[in-house]
């Protein structure tokens, strides 16, 4: 054994043992991409068309006698030989080494620029061979389509179909679309086919039409993890008549701050005061507001409430051609048929004196997280895998392989300047831009919303300097934008959006505008703002140093940010700083330590919240599949008609007479498939509503997870018993309640409401009988006790 | 219940952590039995047959499941790792490094776990030193000395081993958790606990068969216990509920059985910790009257600090039932509790948030903490009255009641719901095998 060797197998092993998946050691990967290499020469002399035939062989090959590791080598070499005849463009020794750890169900850590659509076309066709069709799931719609026409002539010349599902497509287009081998799509788009389905009456209406296979997820920290929590909701419109948010608007627009009510902007926290309520009950003539009865007016109240003075126009969401559209947090893009839930949507529609559009109730919903545990193998790609590698791991299984760029990045990450004030860093951030842009050298500013990227636009506009914004207001233009940010002289303001996906490069065509650029180090990156997340943070500077070009990146923050003010930083901090009342710069490694803290605290506490959704839903997907299993039956099956036939023999004797067989086949799968529609909503409803406050049972020392399960599966075992008897009821009275059975199709996401639990007390929660203390340990528990009960008592 | 244990072991998981349960507590009653080197195990047994019962060092042997006694590698058990891991969290309370850490997730608990290995080592190494001097002191009637070479050698060798024994109850028991069912470190206290039940039923028979006891006593005496057991099963699980309801973000949708969502405050929510305390108080004339032993004063002290007697059991209920209410007062804050649930947006029908729904729940928590706190107090001295007119051992009375009992049912109660938690997670298994549409990942 090599030394290198010796060296890497140590350090396999010292990762292993911390619990951690991540791959930096590349051996193993290295030996297959010579095969691999060797391979490709021997394709050099052939033509196009023997090509074909060797590929066609091998789809026969895998078809019989399935996928194994000999298949790879040929088919990888295959794809590359394929890539260099129909696009030009060689593919470098890391993409193919990334490529097969896409394979291999890895979560393949590729810097921005480096060609991850490229990497993805190898896996892709390999376990396309199988004919089970691949999903490559994309970041955007825009993406989708652009993958596809660029790559789609490659899957082509080697004899395989391609295709890219968008939205607003016909049903008949999906479904070819998803007949091809390869099928390029966002997982929004993927999971919300998938809820369709669920809903169709007749197989020949369902689009997918097959077994889910293997997905190749783009920007995959992204997807599988920050909008993994966003439930995908099929909703249905409804009948019920839409409340009169305009008139609880108006009075809580009239009530005050302080007076009426208190809120905590930064734990997103909206409360009503002992006044604010003595004033509602008596201009709505209500009586107590908080009776039972009272309880959808409240509900109401609570929305407009936080409507108006939580979320921000220009923050949260923008108002174009009449309608609300949420932002993104992340990506600070425009988020594609989103919503609210509903009485929150009604109350912000109401504050921006929009037109109320009518609710729907829910039909069915899945987390993104679920949905993408259908495909049985799972892999993706992004710039920033590490990081989360303990989601990775926790939540998909998955390992992470970190391939290094094809030429190192020589970015110059700077330390953050820290600011005591926002004003400071405001000025310090324009004087910077001011001076870097002087030499001409390309800026881009990343910010935390719209508004702030509009300020800072006209602040800069002041000073004379002219600069391009981009936000989820003028996405459309993004492209553009996006192809001047590198030219010289330009300054870029952006929100988060450029953050991921956006390719910046330097200069234009002409190579001296590009040397230039080079000479003057490349793309300078300033952020002005930390996100909760670094991974967010790591991809703003990412977009700078692209391909070996050089570049920097700087952090312009202040103690006034709203992530240190929620998360009380300034709590935190050393007493010298606080009281520190020079201006300017502090520069300090312990702050600097603080802050990486306290966004590894979020982090933390992020996951922690995570974990506990997960360990929830973990019981309903079960359960999910146990429906979704029966709905299939009775589609496919004659699991409607055996159930129909067996529990009411002569009102189908009946029917047969009257209406035939056929048709009575098909009476028996609608009613069946529509009763188990509305139960299976109307469990969701109930679920949600008692998952709301089952941390209540924290209080008691009971674990809420127990009581949750116990419920769930009382409440479930209920659902599937009175189903034959509801389905049973219909039936026996089809001619009166038949035309109840309209099938429903209308679809939007929703936010998520998570509760954190409160910190755990361990030993020391309610009713514990279960742990023994000796007396002296006892006698010191019980001065810490009293010594902090007395330090309380004196503070308030 | 039969059903429900054959289909225990119908789940292969399940199965298997049964039984990985129970060889971590075999491993642990065998330790159980080996003596620390350096001593005269024979002279250590004549000693304790000599000095009967209870005091600190009967409390000691309690918690150690007999361990102390025979002066085994496990004398200290697992409390010097208990006691870390209280101070470590009220720390968190007090110091804001500590704070912190809590918050900080997956990374800072793995920095909480190792400082309270690191506080356990110490404690532990601070107790065996005591246990090694004790060890050294103490002379049969027959002035045989159980320690034959004493000094720092012996007291090293003891630190050492007591401390390594501990380290490794401790790990016993986090294998249990993550591995096993229930809380390891719950079990191995019951299983320490249920140990001494076996001698102590060998002890009644003995009394039975010798004729000092008449079988109708016995019957009455395990009557007593059987009602005993059921009166704490209920003081443990006794809860009163407050409904809560939720008006957040959804509006115009229907209240289904509100019932799940509610308060469920205890009858007994400070748990055992009250009656810790009150001996941890009572323990302390018990320990200033051993150094003076020649004052007059001091002598008739001992009296009333004896636990036979009734001034004692008064004392000692009064400060249960004081304790109670105390920590009450520390581990349930309704003022924390209204705050929290105003945020959610939950509120209690027809009570308005705030300041009105903390007294509401601190109005109901005190008046049901009354029968309680007496409840409570009266569990903890029955082992006395029964050891006083019923003659029967120490070891066979503590069953009766006292934190012994209140272990016993906790620990039971809690592992019987996380053996119906895992049948629940399965309980859906049978029904998705088969038709293999949606076949997913290894994760669910």
């Amino acid at each position: 054994m090599s030394w290198e060797k010796f060296v890497s197998a140590i350090k396999r092993q010292h990762s292993r043992c911390n619990g951690s998946l991540i791959e930096y050691d590349l051996t193993p990967y290295v030996e297959i991409l010579h095969e691999i290499k060797t391979v490709q020469k021997t394709f050099k002399n052939k033509s196009d068309l023997q090509l074909r035939e060797i590929s066609k062989q091998n789809i026969q090959l895998v078809r019989q006698s399935g996928l194994s590791e000999t298949h790879l080598i040929e088919a990888f070499a295959l794809v590359s030989e394929g890539i260099w005849r129909v696009l030009k463009l060689k593919a470098f020794d890391v993409q193919i080494m990334a490529a097969v750890a896409l394979h291999r169900e890895k979560i393949v850590e590729m810097q921005t620029g480096e060609g991850k659509t490229l990497t993805a076309v190898f896996p892709a066709y390999l376990n396309a061979l199988t004919g089970n069709g691949v999903h490559v799931l994309t970041f955007n719609d825009y993406l989708a389509c652009r993958d596809a026409g660029w790559m789609g002539p490659v899957y082509t010349f080697l004899g395989l179909s391609f295709g890219c599902v968008r939205e607003g497509m016909t049903t008949r287009e999906r479904q070819k679309m998803y007949r091809a081998d390869i099928t390029y799509l966002t997982a929004k788009e993927a999971g919300f086919d998938a809820l369709r389905d669920g809903l169709c009456t007749q197989i020949s209406q369902q689009v997918v039409q097959r077994p889910r296979h293997f997905a190749i997820v783009d920007e995959a920290d992204s997807i599988l993890i920050d909008e993994a929590r966003i439930p995908l909701v099929i909703a249905a419109t409804g009948d019920e008549p839409i409340p009169d948010t305009y008139r609880t608007a108006e009075l809580v627009h009239n009530l005050k701050s302080g007076v009426d009510f208190e809120f905590d902007d930064y734990a997103r926290d909206i409360d009503l005061t002992e006044t604010g309520v003595k004033n509602i009950e008596s201009a709505l003539r209500c009586g107590n507001l908080y009776a039972y009865e009272n309880i959808e007016t409240l509900t109401q109240i609570n929305c407009a409430l936080h409507a108006e003075h939580l979320l921000q126009l220009d923050v949260d969401y923008i108002v174009r051609a009449g309608e609300i559209e949420l932002v993104d947090e992340f990506t600070g893009r425009v988020a594609e048929k989103r919503r609210w839930p509903d009485g929150l949507q009604a109350a912000l529609e109401a504050k921006e004196k929009l037109t109320i559009r009518k609710q729907g109730h829910i039909l069915n919903s899945i987390t993104l997280q679920h949905f993408i545990q259908f495909y049985p193998k799972l892999s993706g790609m992004t710039a920033t895998a590490v990081s989360a590698e303990a989601e990775f791991r926790n939540f998909y299984d998955l390992g992470i392989a970190v391939i290094p760029p094809n030429r190192p990045c020589i970015r110059i990450d700077h330390e953050d300047m820290i600011f005591k004030t926002k004003a400071e860093k405001e000025r310090a951030l324009t004087d910077e831009i001011a001076m870097i842009h002087e030499s001409g050298r390309p800026v881009l500013v990343g910010t935390a919303s719209v508004e702030e990227s509009a300020n800072l636009t006209k602040s800069l506009l002041d000073r004379g300097l002219k600069c391009e914004v981009l936000n989820a207001k003028n996405d459309a233009r993004e492209a553009e934008i996006i192809s001047r940010a590198g030219r010289l002289g330009a300054i870029t303001i952006s929100t988060n959006m450029a953050g991921r996906g956006t390719d910046i490069c330097l200069g234009t065509d002409s190579k001296s505008e590009r040397k230039r650029i080079l000479d003057l180090d490349g793309l300078y990156v300033i952020g002005t703002n930390k996100h909760e997340s670094r991974r967010i943070d790591q991809q703003l500077r990412g977009r700078s140093g692209r391909q070996g070009d050089p570049g920097s990146s700087r952090f312009f923050i202040s103690l006034e940010d709203d992530l240190f003010i929620k998360y009380k930083l300034s709590e935190l901090l050393p007493k010298a700083f606080a009281e520190n009342n020079a201006d300017g710069e502090i520069d300090s490694h312990i702050l600097r330590n603080e802050i990486n803290r306290t966004q590894r605290i979020v982090e933390g506490q992020n996951l922690e919240i995570k974990k506990t959704l997960c360990r929830y839903s973990s019981l309903l997907e079960k359960q999910r599949i146990i429906v979704f299993e029966k709905r299939n039956r009775a589609l496919q099956d004659e699991l409607a008609v055996d159930l129909f036939r067996g529990l009411a023999p002569e009102k189908f004797k009946l029917y047969q007479g009257q209406i035939g067989a056929k048709n009575l086949k098909d009476r028996c799968k609608k009613i069946f498939l529509a009763i188990l529609d509305k139960a299976w909503a109307t469990y969701l409803a109930e679920i949600a509503e008692i998952r709301e406050g089952i941390h209540l049972h924290r209080l008691g020392g009971q674990v809420p997870f127990f009581e949750f399960q116990k419920v769930a599966v009382q409440r479930f075992d209920k659902l599937l018993e009175t189903l034959g008897e509801d389905a049973l009821t219909i039936f026996n009275n089809f001619e009166a309640e038949g035309d109840k059975l309209n099938a429903p199709s209308a679809t939007w996401t929703y936010l998520v409401n998570d509760n954190p639990f409160e910190n755990m007390l361990g030993f020391l929660q309610p009713g514990n009988t279960k742990i023994n203390i000796d007396p002296v340990t006892g006698l010191f528990i019980l001065a810490i006790l009293l010594l902090n009960k007395i330090g309380k008592n004196k503070k308030s | 219940m039969m059903q429900g244990v054959q289909s225990m072991f119908k789940i292969p998981e399940l199965k298997q952590r049964i039984i990985f349960t129970l060889l971590i507590l075999i491993v642990y009653r065998i330790g159980g039995h080996m003596p620390i080197p350096g001593i005269n195990s024979a002279a250590l047994l004549d000693f304790f047959s000599e000095a009967q019962g209870g005091g600190l060092l009967g409390l000691y042997d309690l918690f150690a499941g007999g361990a102390f006694r025979r002066a085994t590698v496990f004398a200290l058990g697992i409390m010097p790792y208990i006691s870390a891991s209280i101070i470590i969290q009220l720390l968190g309370a007090v110091v804001p490094y500590f704070q912190k850490l809590q918050k900080e997730g997956e990374e800072g608990r793995k920095k909480i776990t190792q400082y309270t290995r690191y506080g356990t080592v110490f404690i532990s190494a601070m107790q065996a030193y005591g246990v090694s001097i004790f060890l050294e002191s103490i002379r049969t009637n027959a002035g045989l000395s159980v320690v034959p070479d004493a000094g720092w050698g012996f007291r090293l060798l003891t630190m050492i081993t007591l401390g390594a024994g501990t380290i490794l109850i401790m790990w016993l028991g986090e294998q249990i958790t993550e591995r096993g069912i229930g809380n390891g470190i719950s079990l191995i206290i019951f299983i320490g606990i249920i140990a001494t039940f076996p001698n102590a039923v060998l002890d009644e028979y003995q009394q039975i068969s010798g004729g000092n006891r008449a079988i109708l006593t016995e019957v009455f005496l395990l009557g007593v216990m059987v009602v005993t057991i059921a009166g704490v099963v209920a003081l443990t699980q006794g809860t009163r509920k407050i409904p809560v309801q939720y008006a957040k973000r959804v509006v115009g949708r229907k209240v289904y059985g509100g019932q799940s969502t509610h308060i469920p405050l205890r009858v007994n929510t400070a748990g055992v910790m009250p009656i810790i305390f009150a001996q941890s108080i009572m323990f302390v004339p018990q320990t200033v009257v051993t150094f003076f032993p020649n004052s007059e004063f001091m002598n008739s002290l001992t009296r009333y600090f004896d636990v036979q007697s009734a001034v004692y059991w008064f004392i000692f209920g009064m400060l249960i039932i004081f304790f109670t209410y105390f920590y009450t007062a520390i581990a349930f804050n309704p003022v924390d509790v209204a705050d929290n649930m105003k945020k959610h947006g939950g509120f209690i029908p027809g009570v308005r948030p705030g300041k009105r729904t903390a007294e509401f729940i601190d109005n109901i928590l005190t008046r049901i903490t009354l029968p309680g706190s007496i409840c409570l107090a009266f569990v903890a001295i029955l082992p006395f009255i029964i050891s006083r007119f019923v003659n029967v051992s120490y070891n066979f009375a503590s069953f009766y009641g006292g934190t012994s009992l209140l272990i016993i049912v906790g620990v039971g109660l809690d592992t019987l719901q996380q053996l119906e938690s895992h049948l629940l997670m399965r309980h859906y298994d049978g029904f998705m095998q088969g038709s293999g549409r949606v076949k997913g990942r290894r994760r669910f």
